[in-house]
């Protein structure tokens, strides 16, 4: 379970990023940068990328600790969700720039479907809404969880993730109705 | 076809657009029901709060030793943001969060994270040991509390409860009687130089205070329909004795939380 000192650390150390305390960003960093890197390879796949997607991050939070509001988010989700930003960032801006050279789109970023390692999960940091859905992820069947994980983090339609995937537009549909579908009965019965 | 009447439907249709598939025109008709219906606009941030749980489950990865390097570097080159103190210009500052909020109230991404996380998930009597049997318990005692509001005329019900889930106090709303009745159930209580205090979180705009709550077991506040009505959450904050003025916003930590029920009537 979360520890509720962890969390206030956190945004005791967001506020005074707000008030410009660079040792405070060194702080943060040192307490979140490794889950931080590795939202950032869920985003860009690729290690020397996500380092350049993780630097811009912290330079987007030492700008806006201020606009962070503990009542509103957890501070690990805000995070995140700036880091799924600037990886975003980042993948448009090369497509965009490979696009203007004529070069074709990247392998990089063209994904397959790998096998994935079953890591467990660190449930001491873990809040209860992130092990319920760790657990009811892991009952999906692998296929149809990759494509719930990969929307998620690098914010695709159905249709982009087909293309990424080099996949019938049905077959990603199907594979996604079937892995939100068993999501939802085991997330509802954790109420 | 009611949505909000059809809550499996309204549960697929809420978890795709949390997962950011529903989209184009799907998106907007969904976008469109949660306007009218705080039954709808729960279900999503419910299925928004759950979802960005993910950002949670990857194993941590030490990045290169070069990249706080390079962090720091940037910094030294980065002009030097003055620190602005003035109430004028943090007033314009939080007007500012709250329009941007506004604006990207319904489009996926970043926004809506930050927004949908702190739905509450009704929760369990404490000593349920597995969070399924909690699951049941939520049920069970939203049932009761729907039964007994709707026997009392009650229309609006809420368990608010810990991180740990763990129910703390019961809110009623009777909007006839314009009556807000709260009962702590759990075993906090505030230290003597602090405050629990009361808030509606209206979707995309800042939260509202709805009192200050006293010490004692059972407190009544007074409450306009308006400010109730299309509250998908309500949640308690921890503030200095007396609470703090509502434009402020909570000041302190977020102690309970929980989605805002009506009644079947």
């Amino acid at each position: 379970m979360k520890s509720a000192i962890t969390d206030a650390q956190l945004i005791a150390c967001l506020d005074r990023i707000a008030q410009q305390d660079s040792a405070a960003l060194r702080e943060l960093y040192d307490a979140t940068s490794s889950k931080l890197y590795a939202v950032a390879m869920r985003v860009v796949s690729n290690t020397e990328h996500a380092e350049d997607v993780l630097q811009e991050a912290y330079l987007t939070i030492w700008r806006v600790a201020g606009d962070y509001k503990a009542p509103l988010s957890p501070p690990m989700v805000w995070l995140g969700v700036i880091v799924r930003s600037r990886g975003l960032d980042f993948l448009r801006r090369r497509t965009a720039e490979r696009a203007l050279q004529g070069q074709p789109m990247d392998d990089a970023l063209a994904d397959t479907l790998a096998a994935e390692q079953d890591t467990p999960m660190d449930t001491h940091e873990a809040s209860e809404q992130a092990w319920a859905l760790h657990e009811c992820l892991r009952k999906i069947e692998s296929k149809q969880r990759q494509v719930v994980t990969m929307a998620y983090f690098r914010d695709l339609s159905h249709s982009e993730l087909a293309h990424q995937l080099s996949l019938p537009l049905g077959t990603v549909k199907t594979w996604m109705r079937r892995g939100l579908d068993q999501l939802r009965t085991c997330m509802n019965r954790f109420a | 076809m009611n949505i909000a009447q059809n809550p499996e439907l309204l549960d697929r249709l809420a978890a795709r657009y949390a997962v950011g598939v529903l989209r184009g025109g799907a998106g907007r008709r969904l976008e469109a029901y949660a306007r009218q219906s705080a039954t709808v606009r729960a279900r999503i941030l419910l299925w928004q709060e759950r979802m960005s749980a993910m950002m949670e489950l990857p194993s941590p990865e030490q990045p290169s030793p070069n990249v706080w390097k390079r962090i720091e570097n940037s910094l030294q080159t980065m002009p030097h943001r003055t620190v602005q103190s003035s109430p004028v210009l943090t007033q314009l500052q939080a007007r500012l969060v709250a329009l941007r909020q506004q604006l990207n109230w319904w489009r996926t991404g970043a926004a809506l994270a930050s927004i949908a996380a702190i739905i509450g998930t009704l929760v369990a009597v404490q000593n349920a040991q597995s969070l399924e049997g909690r699951g049941q318990q939520i049920a069970v005692l939203e049932k009761q509390l729907q039964q007994q509001a709707s026997q009392q005329q009650v229309q609006y019900v809420a368990v608010l409860a810990d991180e740990k889930s763990d129910a703390s106090v019961l809110v009623t709303f009777d909007p006839d009687k314009r009556r807000l009745v709260l009962q702590r159930v759990g075993g906090y209580q505030e230290a003597a130089d602090k405050s629990l205090q009361l808030w509606a979180l209206p979707p995309g705009q800042a939260p509202k205070s709805l009192g200050v709550m006293g010490s004692d077991k059972v407190i009544k506040l007074t409450a306009a329909p308006d400010q109730i009505k299309n509250v998908p959450i309500l949640a308690i904050s921890l503030e200095p004795k007396g609470g703090v003025p509502s434009s402020r916003g909570p000041t302190g930590p977020v102690l309970f939380k929980g989605a805002l029920l009506q009644t079947v009537l």
